[in-house]
């Protein structure tokens, strides 16, 4: 590794990916995206929304004085990105490790890309 | 005293993280991106220092306090900021390496004026985010100590001694102390979140009754009228005939004006220069990735506590504000008329001075934290993109990390300047809070100026140099002009879009980089630039290469043994 931080072996022999597969993989990884960028829009656009189209909404009572909208804000949108940033993330990766590597690769590093310690 | 004495131990314990896990060699290299081995959950805690600043540890509980659901947009756009970098940003940028926002770009699209405007608007960004950093260690010290030093008044001295102090934490620290002490600093905050969440529920608080109390009369706040303060009803937006209320939308935004602050934050988080600097850390671009996924999880749990926090002291400070003479002095009605300072007194109501110091260390804890990132951030900027490649491009590597250091100097200096002329007394009531008002504009900035630029220039292999360079200043001119018309618009039915306008100056930027784009010509290489930043060679390589690494020191400590 030189010292600007530019591997001198990029491109080597021993691993590399075609300019085909790349685009194949970086296709399937934008479908993967905006999917799952759509589905994130419409839910965070779709809570504030909701308030026009029904009372029950944002006047409603779950639990006490908490309203279903308040419940969302307060919590529930915070599990909804978190579960669907592990979604998308998982499939990336699973994406990656399919379609990428050529047909020698070996077993997929650790789930979370770290290196071994 | 003793809580002055708290805040200089825990101060100087979390300063000496950085010189103590300072780079041990001097390589801009080390300097700037760690030597780009931080692990997922160390990086996972330092984005969330960097990016919890004061606008998140105050500010969002003071928008709470203050405007009821309609301040938690500020908690659900900053924490839905990580998702569209989990989907288009995160493993890309690492993959494709580099230091920084401008030099990514430049290299990405081998254009030197993409390169040159990326960092005048890094600038732009850094300033915006700073000052309002600077603005909130001032209204700290103004509460917590109470007294100036050497003739400065309380606001100045805290501003100055907070600036000077990270400026030397980072210049010695670089990226691998900074790191350690974000990481360490989210830590922190985050237990101090936990503890007051902790000792206000095992006090009797209860959530949801409290709303249904707090819900039930209509929302008021102080008002300086000019002969003193007064509560007046807070208008309803979304329906004008009735009274706005703490547990329903309409205290503060209209439906296109929560549209556009919960997208402007969403779309500035991915601009963030300090922010998107520290995926260059990253060994993989898949640890990149898992590392955001990480952060999310991490940010959902903050802001819930900051919520209910702020819902707390709505409810506890009312309760007690006509028993207690301190919190009388601070309120009108039993409401606080500086919003900023709900968390510190509800850490006062129920820990006393102690409580209150750790409120006001952990405050302070998520200002330095940011401005490091911020003057890192810069310096790699000012440093890496101009001087080494412009200025003195034979530079050794002393030469190079002195430029980044007056650097970290310079931008401290001139934040804090600006800092110093913001009267924050005069603009409260103005806005749900003032640090976190500040703090969106530079999102706002962020994200119609490189958001746009940055994931078309990773999703779209058409994007050009020329493009890139009038979508960001379409972007720019656009986000600054229409938030100088909200500020001398004041309070009408605009304003609120117009002070947050990255639903239209997005779209803007990303429709001049498409139209000029298509009529110049891209870069020749893209097949190349692409397997770089999508193909995950260099992932696969690393990690063979630290497998191979530790299989080595396994065999040799076998053979000594």
């Amino acid at each position: 590794m030189r010292d600007d931080g530019h591997d001198l072996s990029l491109g080597s022999a021993d691993e590399h990916d075609t300019p085909a597969e790349v685009d194949a993989a970086f296709r399937t990884l934008r479908r993967v995206a905006v999917g799952h960028v759509a589905v994130f829009a419409g839910v965070v656009v779709g809570v504030p929304l909701l308030t026009a189209a029904l009372d029950w909404w944002s006047q409603g009572r779950l639990f006490g004085g908490m309203s279903p909208m308040f419940a969302m804000t307060a919590f529930g949108l915070y599990v909804f990105f978190f579960v669907l940033c592990l979604a998308a993330a998982t499939l990336s990766n699973a994406v990656e490790e399919r379609m990428l590597g050529g047909p020698t690769r070996e077993a997929p590093h650790d789930g979370d890309g770290t290196l071994p310690p | 005293m003793t809580s002055i004495v708290l805040l200089v131990v825990l101060l100087a314990a979390v300063g000496s993280v950085a010189v103590l896990i300072r780079p041990q060699r001097t390589s801009t290299f080390e300097f700037y991106l760690a030597g780009r081995r931080v692990g997922v959950v160390t990086n996972a805690c330092a984005i969330c220092g960097d990016y919890f600043s004061a606008a998140s540890f105050l500010g969002v509980a003071a928008a709470v306090y203050a405007s009821g659901l309609d301040g938690m947009w500020y908690a659900t756009g900053f924490a839905a900021g990580f998702v569209p970098v989990v989907l288009f940003i995160a493993a890309p940028l690492r993959r494709f390496g580099e230091f920084s926002i401008p030099d990514f770009l430049g290299r990405r699209l081998e254009s030197h004026g993409v390169r040159l405007a990326s960092v005048a608007i890094v600038q732009l960004i850094i300033l915006a985010y700073l000052v309002p950093q600077a603005v909130a260690s001032g209204i700290i010290w103004e509460l917590f100590i109470g007294r100036g030093l050497g003739g400065l008044s309380a606001y100045s001295t805290g501003v100055l001694v907070s600036t000077v102090a990270i400026m030397l934490m980072v210049s010695l620290g670089g990226m691998r102390g900074t790191t350690w002490t974000q990481a360490v600093q989210f830590l922190l905050l985050l237990a101090i979140f936990l503890w007051l969440a902790i000792i206000v529920v095992v006090s009797g608080f209860s959530y949801t009754d409290a709303l249904r109390e707090l819900s039930s009369r209509p929302l008021t706040n102080p008002v300086d009228t000019g002969g003193g303060w007064r509560l007046e009803e807070v208008a309803n937006r979304l329906h004008p005939d009735s009274p706005a209320s703490f547990g329903e939308p309409g205290g503060q935004y209209s439906q296109l004006g929560q549209f556009a602050l919960i997208l402007s934050l969403v779309l500035g988080t991915a601009g963030l220069p300090h922010i998107m600097n520290r995926y260059f850390t990253s060994p993989t671009g898949t640890a990149a990735r898992m590392t955001t996924v990480w952060v999310v999880g991490l940010a959902g749990l903050f802001y819930a506590l900051a919520v209910l926090l702020g819902t707390a002291a709505r409810s506890v400070i009312r309760d007690v504000a006509a028993d207690v003479p301190w919190v009388a002095e601070l309120t009108t009605g039993g409401i606080l008329r500086v919003p900023e300072y709900a968390l510190l007194v509800l850490g006062r109501i129920f820990g006393g001075q102690a409580g209150l110091a750790l409120i006001a260390v952990g405050a302070l804890v998520a200002v330095l934290s940011t401005i490091a990132g911020l003057l890192l951030a810069s310096a790699a900027s000012w440093g890496h993109d101009i001087y080494e490649r412009y200025i003195n491009p034979r530079a050794t590597q002393a030469q190079a990390l002195w430029a980044g250091r007056a650097a970290v100097a310079l931008v401290a200096a001139v934040s804090a300047v600006l800092a110093l002329n913001v009267r924050p007394e005069t603009l409260t009531g103005q806005f749900p809070s003032i640090v976190a008002t500040m703090v969106t504009w530079a999102f706002v900035l962020a994200g119609s100026a490189l958001t746009p630029v940055f994931i078309l220039a990773i999703w779209w292999r058409r994007t050009t140099g020329p493009g890139a360079v009038a979508g960001m200043l379409t972007g720019a001119a656009a986000a600054v002009s229409m938030g100088a018309a909200g500020v001398l618009l004041g309070d009408s039915a605009y304003s609120e879009v117009l002070l947050t306008p990255t639903v239209f100056s997005a779209p803007c930027a990303a429709a001049v980089t498409v139209a000029v784009s298509l009529v110049t010509r891209p870069p020749e290489d893209t097949d190349r630039i692409w397997v770089r930043m999508h193909g995950t060679a260099a992932d696969r390589r690393a990690v063979r290469i630290a497998r191979l690494t530790v299989t080595g020191f396994g065999r040799r400590g076998g053979g000594r043994g």
